[in-house]
C-alpha cells in the first residue's frame, strides 16, 4: 500500500510563502515572451466563423442585388477597397493577374468614406461609378462583382479596419483568413495559397 | 567652442557620477552594518546627498539643452522644436523615455535625501540599510539610463537644424505636472519597500518599522493621488471626447500601486496601534513598490502599449524586466525565508472590531487590484496563448468595480467609529441606522430630484456617498465635542478629510457616468442648438495659433433661458511640425455640471460638426481626488509623529 501524502502544517505555509514569488515568475515568463511578440499582429476574431448575411445592391447596376446565399457555392476572395484608397492602386494589378493567370474568383466590396446621413452628407453614386470605372480601367479590373455597401452594414459585420481588407472564404461561406492591408506575391505565397490550394 | 557646447557631456558625466554614488551607497554602508561600523555606516547620508546633486546637475544638463534647443541630442531633436513654447519645452525633457526615466531617478533621489535628513531619531542600523535598500533600486535604474537609454546622446556629426516637436497630446498643463508627481508617487513607496526589506534582513520584525514607515507612505500615496487625479484631468481636457477614465493600460498601470497602497497605509495603522497583521503589511509595502515597477513596465516597455512598442528595440525591454526580476524577484523570495520569524499578533480581536472592518478594506482593496492586474494582462496571456487578440475594457472593469464599491463604501462608512478590539453589533445597528436612512433619501431626493431619472447607479453612488460624509461629519462632532476643536489630532482630520474626499468622487463619478447628455451638430455661424435647458449659440469661427501650431477656435456663448452663463472657446489645431490635428475642447466649467464643446470638421457647405456635451458633477471626480491628496498631507502634520521621534530621541540619548 502506498501512502498518499498529505503535507503537514510547515509544508504548506513553505508553500504560501512561496506563493508570490512563484505568481511573479509566471508573469515574468509572460512578459518574456510578449517582448518579442508582434504588436501589430491582429488575428482576426472572425476567421472560422460564417460569412454574415446580407443584402446589399450593385455597385453599378439599380436594381440588381445580392445576398450571402447568391455568392456562395466556389470559393472566393472578397477584397474591400475604395477608390480613395491608395494601397489598392498597388494592389488593382496584382489581384487582376491572379485572376487572369490562376482564375482566382474575386468579388469587390466597396467601401464609400463620404457617406453619413446623419450629417445630411449622402453619396454621389453616379460619381462613385464614374471614379470606379476610370481607376479599374488604369489599374485592371480583378472583380468578377462589386457590391456598394454604403451604409458599412456588411463592412461592419466583417470588422473592416480600413482598406484594402481581403477574406478568403470557401463555397460553404466560411471565413477561413482575414487580410489587413495590401495584397502581393509576398502575401499571397506565404499567406493565403497556402489555405486557396486547399480549397 | 565654448563650454555651453559641452552641457550635455556635463549632463552625462555627472549621471555616472550618480551612479557612483549610488554603487557606493548600496556596497559599503551595508558592510558598515554587517560589521556593525559606526563611522562607515555614516557614510550613507553623504553618498546619498552626492547621489542628489549629481542627479540635479544632470537632470539640470537635459532641460538646459531642451530650453535651448540643441539638436544635435537626439533626444531633443525627437522631442522638441525651435518654436514649442517655453514651458512645453520644459516640460518636454520628460516627455521622451529617456527623459522620462532620469526624472524617475530624479525623484527617487529626491525621496532618498529626504529620508536621510528626517530619518535621524531612527536606530543608526535601521537608518542605514533602508538607505542601503533605497541605493540598491537606484544602482539598477543608472546602470538603465546610462546603457540603454541614454538622454544626452549625440546625433553628430550630422545633426538637424529643427526638432519634431513635442507629441501635441502633450502639450497641456496637465501634462507638465502630472508626469513629475505620478513618478514622485511610484518611487515613494521604495521608502516603505525598504523599510520592509530593512526589517527582514535585520531580522527586527516588530512593528516599530510600521511606526516610522507610515508618514512616508503617506506622502507617497498623496502624490500618487495628485498624479491620477491630474492624468484624468489631462484625459478630459485632451483627448476631446469627454471622457475621464478610460482604463487603459497606462491609467491600471498608476491605478495597481495606488490601490495597494491604500491598502498598505490602512494595514499599518493596524499594525501600528494593535500589532496585528504584521507579516501581511510587509507583504503590502512589498507589494506596492513591485506594483510601481510593474507599472512602469507596462508603461515603459511596449509589452502593452502597442503603439510604443520596441519591436526593434528589445534591448530595453529585457533591461527593465531583468531588474524588475531582480528587484521583485529578490525582495518575495527574501520574504518567503525571513517571514517565519516575524511576531505573532500581540493581540487578539473579535469579529466585529475595527481590525475586522480594516482587514475587509484590505481584502477590498486587493481584489480589486487583482481584477485590474488580470483586466490588463489578460488580453497579454490571451494572445501568448494562441487564441487570439481580445480586449478587456469599460464595461468588464465598470461592472466588477460597481459591486466591489457598494460593500466598500458601506464598510467605509462604519469602520471610523468602531472600537478596536471588540465592538458591538447592536450599539452599531441602533447608531447607525438612522443616518442609513437617511442617506438613502438623501441620495434618492437628490437623483429624483435633480434628474427625475429611476437610475440605480446613480442613487446607489449618491445615497453612499451621503452615508460616508455624514458619518464623517458625525464622527468629527463627537470628536471636537470630546476633546475640543483645537485638539483634533490631526491625523484625524486627514482621515475624514480624505474619506469625504472619497464620498465626492464616489458621488461624482455616479453622476457622471449616468448622466451625460450629448448632442453631434452640424452648425452654421449664428445657429443655435438646445441641450438640456442650455442653448449653444455659435458666434464665430476665429483664428487661433500660436508659434506651434495654427487652427480653428469656435466661439459658442452659452446661454440658459435669457441669462448668460458662459462663453467657450473649442479649437481644432493644426501642429505644423508633427503634421498632426488635435482637438482642444472647450469647457465652461461649473460646480454641478461642465458644458464641454469638441469642435470637429468643417463641412462643404460651409458649416462646421460640433458635439456639445452637458456632464453633471464630473468636477466632483477631480475635487475628491484633491482631498483625498490633502487629507493624506494632513496626516503627515500630526503630532504622533514628532512626538514619537522626540521619544525615541530621549531613548536614543
Amino acid at each position: 500500500m502506498t501512502q498518499l501524502h498529505t503535507p503537514n502544517k510547515q509544508e504548506k505555509s513553505l508553500i504560501i510563502r512561496f506563493l508570490p514569488v512563484i505568481f511573479f515568475a509566471c508573469i515574468v515568463v509572460v512578459f518574456y515572451f510578449a517582448l518579442f511578440a508582434d504588436p501589430f499582429e491582429r488575428p482576426s476574431e472572425l476567421e472560422g466563423r460564417p460569412l454574415p448575411e446580407f443584402q446589399l445592391p450593385d455597385l453599378y447596376t439599380d436594381g440588381v442585388s445580392y445576398s450571402r446565399d447568391s455568392l456562395l457555392g466556389e470559393p472566393f476572395l472578397l477584397n474591400v477597397w475604395g477608390v480613395w484608397c491608395v494601397t489598392c492602386r498597388y494592389e488593382l494589378p496584382y489581384l487582376t493577374q491572379l485572376k487572369n493567370e490562376q482564375g482566382v474568383k474575386i468579388v469587390g466590396l466597396y467601401y464609400d468614406q463620404e457617406h453619413d446621413p446623419e450629417f445630411g452628407i449622402y453619396a454621389d453614386v453616379p460619381k462613385i461609378r464614374e471614379d470606379v470605372v476610370n481607376m479599374l480601367s488604369q489599374f485592371g479590373n480583378p472583380y468578377h462583382i462589386n457590391i456598394l455597401d454604403l451604409d458599412r452594414d456588411l463592412l461592419l459585420d466583417l470588422a473592416v479596419t480600413g482598406a484594402p481588407e481581403t477574406y478568403v472564404i470557401d463555397a460553404d461561406g466560411k471565413i477561413l483568413l482575414h487580410h489587413l492591408g495590401e495584397v502581393n506575391e509576398r502575401v499571397w505565397n506565404e499567406k493565403i495559397a497556402p489555405i486557396w490550394n486547399q480549397l | 567652442m565654448e563650454i555651453h557646447h559641452y552641457i550635455p557631456e556635463l549632463g552625462n558625466l555627472a549621471l555616472t557620477f550618480a551612479f557612483g554614488f549610488a554603487l557606493a551607497l548600496s556596497i559599503v554602508p551595508f558592510w558598515g552594518v554587517r560589521k556593525n561600523n559606526h563611522p562607515i555606516m555614516e557614510l550613507a547620508p553623504n553618498l546619498v546627498v552626492g547621489q542628489f546633486i549629481m542627479t540635479a546637475i544632470s537632470f539640470g544638463c537635459l532641460v538646459y539643452a531642451f530650453a535651448t534647443d540643441d539638436f544635435s541630442v537626439i533626444n531633443v531633436a525627437q522631442n522638441s522644436t525651435s518654436l514649442l513654447p517655453f514651458e512645453y519645452k520644459i516640460a518636454a525633457s520628460w516627455g521622451s523615455h529617456e527623459g522620462s526615466i532620469l526624472l524617475w531617478l530624479l525623484m527617487q533621489s529626491c525621496w532618498n535625501i529626504g529620508f536621510a535628513v528626517f530619518s535621524k531619531q531612527l536606530p543608526k542600523d535601521t537608518r542605514t540599510l533602508v538607505l542601503v535598500v533605497l541605493g540598491w533600486i537606484s544602482v539598477g535604474f543608472y546602470a538603465y539610463v546610462i546603457i540603454a537609454s541614454n538622454p544626452f546622446e549625440r546625433t553628430l556629426p550630422y545633426f538637424p537644424v529643427d526638432g519634431r516637436d513635442l507629441n501635441p497630446l502633450l502639450q497641456d498643463p496637465g501634462m507638465i505636472f502630472h508626469p513629475p508627481m505620478l513618478y514622485l508617487g511610484y518611487v515613494g513607496m521604495s521608502v516603505p519597500f525598504s523599510f520592509a526589506i530593512a526589517a527582514l534582513i535585520l531580522g527586527r520584525l516588530d512593528t516599530s518599522w510600521a511606526k516610522w514607515s507610515r508618514p512616508w507612505t503617506l506622502l507617497g500615496i498623496s502624490c500618487l493621488t495628485m498624479g491620477i487625479t491630474l492624468g484624468s484631468w489631462w484625459a478630459y481636457s485632451e483627448l476631446g471626447w469627454g471622457g475621464w477614465w478610460f482604463w487603459d493600460p497606462s491609467e491600471n498601470a498608476a491605478f495597481m500601486p495606488w490601490l495597494v497602497a491604500v491598502a498598505l497605509f490602512h494595514s499599518l495603522i493596524a499594525t501600528e496601534k494593535r500589532g496585528v497583521f504584521v507579516s501581511w503589511t510587509l507583504f503590502l509595502a512589498i507589494a506596492a513598490f513591485s506594483f510601481s515597477l510593474l507599472g512602469t513596465f507596462l508603461v515603459r516597455s511596449g509589452v502593452i502599449v502597442s503603439v510604443h512598442a520596441f519591436a526593434n528595440d528589445p534591448e530595453r525591454g529585457i533591461f527593465i524586466l531583468g531588474l524588475l526580476a531582480f528587484v521583485i524577484g529578490g525582495s518575495l523570495t527574501l520574504y518567503a525565508m525571513r517571514i517565519t520569524h516575524v511576531q505573532k499578533d500581540r493581540t487578539q480581536y473579535a469579529a466585529i472590531s475595527r481590525e475586522t472592518t480594516l482587514l475587509m478594506n484590505n481584502m477590498l482593496f486587493i481584489a480589486a487590484t487583482i481584477v485590474v492586474l488580470i483586466g490588463t494582462l489578460f488580453p497579454m496571456l490571451h494572445k501568448q496563448a494562441g487564441l487570439g487578440a481580445i480586449s478587456v475594457g469599460q464595461p468588464f472593469f465598470d461592472q466588477v468595480f460597481s459591486w466591489l464599491l457598494i460593500p466598500f463604501s458601506f464598510v467605509l462608512g462604519v469602520a471610523p467609529m468602531m472600537r478596536w478590539k471588540q465592538d458591538n453589533l447592536n450599539r452599531l445597528f441602533k447608531s447607525n441606522i438612522y443616518v442609513f436612512v437617511v442617506s438613502l433619501i438623501l441620495g434618492l431626493a437628490w437623483v429624483l430630484g435633480q434628474f427625475g431619472q429611476w437610475n440605480f447607479t446613480a442613487i446607489v453612488s449618491a445615497s453612499l456617498g451621503c452615508w460616508i460624509t455624514l458619518i464623517s461629519l458625525r464622527e468629527l462632532f463627537k470628536t471636537a465635542q470630546k476633546l475640543g476643536w483645537a485638539k483634533i489630532p490631526k491625523a484625524h482630520w486627514g482621515m475624514i478629510i480624505g474619506h469625504i474626499g472619497f464620498a465626492v468622487t464616489l458621488a461624482g463619478g455616479g453622476m457622471a457616468t449616468q448622466f451625460t447628455d450629448e448632442r453631434a451638430v452640424k452648425m452654421h455661424i449664428g445657429d443655435k442648438v438646445e441641450l438640456s435647458g442650455y442653448t449653444f449659440h455659435l458666434k464665430d469661427i476665429e483664428a487661433t495659433y500660436d508659434s506651434n501650431y495654427e487652427g480653428h477656435g469656435a466661439r459658442i456663448e452659452v446661454l440658459k433661458g435669457n441669462q448668460p452663463v458662459g462663453s467657450i472657446l473649442s479649437e481644432k489645431r493644426f501642429y505644423t511640425v508633427q503634421k498632426t490635428v488635435m482637438t482642444e475642447a472647450g469647457v465652461d466649467v461649473g460646480f454641478t455640471r461642465d458644458l464641454y464643446v469638441s469642435l470637429g470638421t468643417q463641412f462643404d457647405d460651409g458649416s462646421w460638426g460640433v458635439r456639445l456635451y452637458v456632464k453633471h458633477y464630473v468636477r466632483w471626480l477631480w475635487a475628491g481626488g484633491i482631498l483625498i491628496a490633502i487629507g493624506l498631507i494632513i496626516a503627515i502634520a500630526d503630532k504622533r509623529y514628532r512626538r514619537k521621534t522626540g521619544k525615541l530621541q530621549e531613548r536614543a540619548a
